[in-house]
């Protein structure tokens, strides 16, 4: 089965990954070896058991393939669109070996598929336990804990900053990597099983999460990342943004943004799959040149093979082992950028303090907007003083699995802890949660 | 390039390869006769003819399903085809064109009647439009009547009766054409022997039902809402087609060349059919999924086949294969293997682990650390499932165990 890039799907923002039809998913599922071991369901850190589903793809049993799926990943169809499988499920694929690892994201996305269109029926919680669970934050790591927690009967309700919920793959994913009404239908799921969450609900004071804790039998925090890194050159520059800010407006005022952006000059800042998805959303969009300016190079790039090869085929520049030095300002925005590249003084150590510049490698570009894509950490961490408070601004995660952190009945989990990671590690951490947090509730202690 | 010589002589007809095509829509006319010949078939069983002033055909619609498995397309193929829909008129003309375009070409015309006086005259008309030999029809499995078709197949005067109507009325070598859905095949192909026959053409399809739409809960093909069990053919009917050319083959009685037919879709299978003890060899699904292009594979790879292992004509290895079956309650059971896996080829998966474990005698470790499996010699009883099962072809192969020096889990 090729991967194909489809270049038209990117620039219409409509999904770029084709549904495969019966046939490529029998075909697909027909090279599946069936291992013993399952190494692709050892290697998904969800538990979406990926060994499980393509078997019940082979056996004819497609809807059962759709039924675990919805039972294992709340965010299913979520993960079929953006999980870095590569590194993932198909890391250790035995058919490899042989040919092409089974591509295990598309038989995801196609088991999904067919469960919606043969009404796979509705999933149905326990009886209820009387107990109550506030989760604050409803991106991956929050919905999965409040799926898991539902599933076995709790009330949950959920606090979302934001007027829709999803985090970070409803706000700032593109369109063509993540459609919304899969996420969407994704947090549909939740609905079903009596979770309330409450939209443009901002919990920001101390007042409003004590209340909660005295409502509550158990706080989850699942606030995630908020507070985009930038590089001080850039301050106070008027055509500067952060790439949460910029993915965001992409997603949700797409023809204004085009109006700005196209036939414009646009350097992204960054080397991660975040830095990708804002380069080829600034192409899709008509930008003329567009630079993804990053300290690593090559191989050492941290965003996803396959997204570089997309970025490539959107004819990205990139400005690979290469530091801003200066800029030039015109009327209060930043018009021209200098830099230099650089070379690693230790191997591996990708720490600007181990860089080195490369002598008469000096270079200029001029830009309309700068894009950072540097990182970001947590912002509400005060209002959580019981937590053990780590590097970055994280929460010190505790427990065999070093999945959460908890102090008393506050606990939390996914970015704000693990100072962001993929989705479907937040899924699966969420999860872990949800089962220490039930045997907590089991227990009676407050 | 050496080319072998293919040439076989078949109950005294010269066939310049021994690949035919079986009396089937292949064959339905000169024009894609001519392009069969044109391709490099030796010789072409035409489609069946009858006497059309007796019994008029009119072919069902769809008439056709395919057996597939999984994303293996076209393993087997259903028809519910019937003998030709043309006039006989029509059909002897073509007869005629092609044996004065393609004089040392092989034509046999196939042949089914409905009483004496149609073998009659079909076995005449034949012969003098130029045939070289007669084929009698006594197996099409969609034939329902008493008197005709795979029912004649299955009764022994019938067919005796009717081969010897045939060869009282023709001068050309004739072969009879046996159903598979009989238990044994040898007492029909006796009695066409008896009749006169110069040759058994077999087999004929399988009668059998390929699908079943359940959702409408009707099976295919379904012709207006209903369907019938019709013949079956293809490689996945090739297995149940050499085993009855071994044993007309293994038949001391019976003596008589073997024109092989079953699922053959590369000199491979060909090959094989003469091993069990095929002269000539016939084809149509495979013609039907790919052309008549085909034959120029089957040539070239059967002519190396017999040039690498010096084989001056088809007749030396005939049959070879075939006596070597013996009945299986006398094997050798002091004969025995155990498997070998190759950790280098091992990829891991463990099928070998699973199979020997839920079908067999837990006689595989697999380590799931290393993500290897290997052989526990003491529990192995060589059944070879794990060989077959495994994804990589050359990884697990056997070795012989020598019993007297040795214990075997198979012997205790």
């Amino acid at each position: 089965m090729i991967r194909i890039i489809d270049k038209e799907s990117i620039c219409d923002f409509k999904s770029m990954h084709p549904s495969m039809s019966l046939r490529d998913a029998v075909c697909e599922a027909e090279r599946c070896l069936l291992c013993e071991d399952a190494p692709c369901s050892k290697g998904c850190p969800a538990g979406t058991d990926p060994g499980k589903f393509i078997r019940q793809i082979k056996f004819k049993n497609i809807k059962g393939a759709a039924r675990t799926i919805r039972n294992n990943n709340i965010l299913g169809s979520t993960c079929a669109h953006i999980c870095p499988t590569d590194k993932l499920c198909e890391m250790n694929c035995s058919a490899m070996k042989l040919e092409a690892p089974i591509n295990i994201s598309a038989l995801q996305k196609f088991a999904i598929e067919y469960g919606r269109q043969n009404n796979l029926e509705k999933l149905e919680s326990s009886s209820g336990s009387g107990k109550k669970v506030a989760v604050i934050g409803a991106g991956p790591a929050g919905l999965s804990t409040a799926y898991e927690l539902a599933k076995k009967g709790h009330s949950i309700e959920i606090f979302e900053k934001e007027k829709m919920a999803g985090g970070v793959p409803a706000w700032n994913i593109p369109e063509f990597r993540l459609p919304a009404d899969e996420i969407a239908q994704d947090i549909g799921k939740l609905r079903d099983l009596g979770v309330i969450i409450h939209t443009n609900q901002h919990i920001n004071t101390l007042e409003e999460v004590d209340k909660l804790k005295s409502e509550f039998d158990a706080l989850v925090v699942a606030t995630g990342l908020n507070k985009a890194f930038g590089l001080n050159v850039f301050q106070d520059a008027e055509n500067v943004t952060d790439y949460m800010t910029w993915l965001k407006k992409i997603k949700f005022s797409n023809s204004e943004m085009k109006t700005s952006v196209a036939n414009k000059r646009i350097a992204v800042v960054g080397g991660g799959s975040v830095a990708v998805d804002c380069c080829v959303s600034a192409k899709a969009l008509g930008a003329a040149k567009v630079y993804m300016i990053s300290l690593e190079e090559g191989d050492d790039l941290p965003a996803d093979k396959e997204e570089i090869r997309l970025a490539q085929r959107m004819n990205v520049i990139f400005k690979s082992s290469s530091m801003i030095k200066s800029i030039d300002m015109k009327d209060g925005k930043v018009s021209l950028l200098r830099g230099m590249e650089i070379a690693w003084k230790e191997p591996e150590n990708f720490n600007p303090s181990n860089a080195t510049e490369v002598e008469g490698t000096d270079f200029s570009i001029p830009v309309d907007y700068v894009v950072q894509a540097i990182g970001t950490k947590p912002d509400y961490y005060n209002l959580f003083s019981e937590l053990k408070l780590g590097p970055k601004s994280c929460f010190v995660a505790e427990g065999d699995e070093k999945m959460w952190a908890s102090s008393g009945c506050t606990f939390a989990v996914g970015d704000v802890v693990n100072g962001g990671a993929t989705v479907v590690r937040a899924v699966g951490e969420g999860k872990k949660l949800a089962e220490h947090i039930d045997k907590f509730l089991a227990r009676g202690e407050i | 390039m050496k080319k072998a010589d293919l040439s076989v002589n078949f109950c005294g007809v010269n066939f310049e390869n021994p690949f035919c095509l079986s009396s089937s829509p292949v064959g339905n006319h000169a024009e894609m006769c001519s392009r069969a010949f044109d391709a490099g078939w030796g010789g072409i069983v035409y489609k069946t003819l009858n006497v059309d002033t007796s019994f008029k055909i009119v072919m069902p619609s769809p008439r056709l399903n395919a057996y597939h498995y999984n994303d293996k397309r076209f393993v087997g193929l259903q028809n519910a085809e019937q003998i030709t829909d043309r006039t006989l008129d029509d059909n002897i003309m073509d007869i005629k064109e092609l044996k004065r375009k393609y004089p040392s070409r092989v034509l046999i015309s196939s042949i089914m009647g409905f009483s004496d006086s149609d073998w009659e005259i079909l076995a005449k008309r034949s012969e003098d439009a130029g045939a070289d030999m007669l084929e009698l029809n006594f197996s099409c499995p969609q034939m329902a009547r008493k008197d005709a078709g795979h029912r004649i197949g299955q009764d022994y005067n019938l067919v005796e009766h009717f081969t010897g109507v045939v060869k009282k009325h023709c001068s050309i070598p004739v072969m009879a054409k046996m159903t598979p859905n009989i238990t044994d095949m040898i007492p029909v192909a006796l009695a066409a022997k008896r009749g006169g026959a110069d040759a058994i053409a077999a087999i004929n399809t399988i009668r059998a039902i390929t699908d079943i739409d359940i959702d409408q809960k009707v099976p295919m093909p379904t012709i207006n809402h209903q369907s019938g069990i019709t013949g079956f053919s293809g490689p996945a009917a090739k297995p149940i087609g050499l085993r009855f050319v071994s044993e007309l083959y293994n038949s001391k009685d019976l003596a008589l060349p073997i024109s092989a037919i079953g699922g053959i879709e590369t000199w491979v299978d060909a090959l094989q059919y003469i091993l069990l003890g095929g002269d000539t060899i016939q084809v149509t699904t495979a013609i039907m999924r790919y052309g008549y292009r085909i034959v120029e594979d089957m040539i070239e790879g059967l002519s190396d086949y017999m040039i690498d292992h010096g084989i001056n004509s088809l007749s030396e290895i005939k049959g070879s294969a075939a006596t070597k079956l013996i009945d299986p309650s006398n094997f050798d059971t002091r004969h025995q293997v155990v498997s070998v896996i190759d950790s280098e080829k091992c990829i891991g998966c463990g099928q070998c682990y699973i199979s020997c474990q839920d079908g067999a005698n837990q006689a595989i470790v697999f380590d799931t650390r290393l993500r290897k499996a290997s052989v526990d010699e003491t529990r192995c009883v060589g059944c070879t499932l794990c060989k077959h099962v495994c994804p990589v072809w050359d990884c697990i192969s056997t070795r012989t165990v020598d019993t007297r020096n040795q214990s075997h889990a198979a012997i205790f």
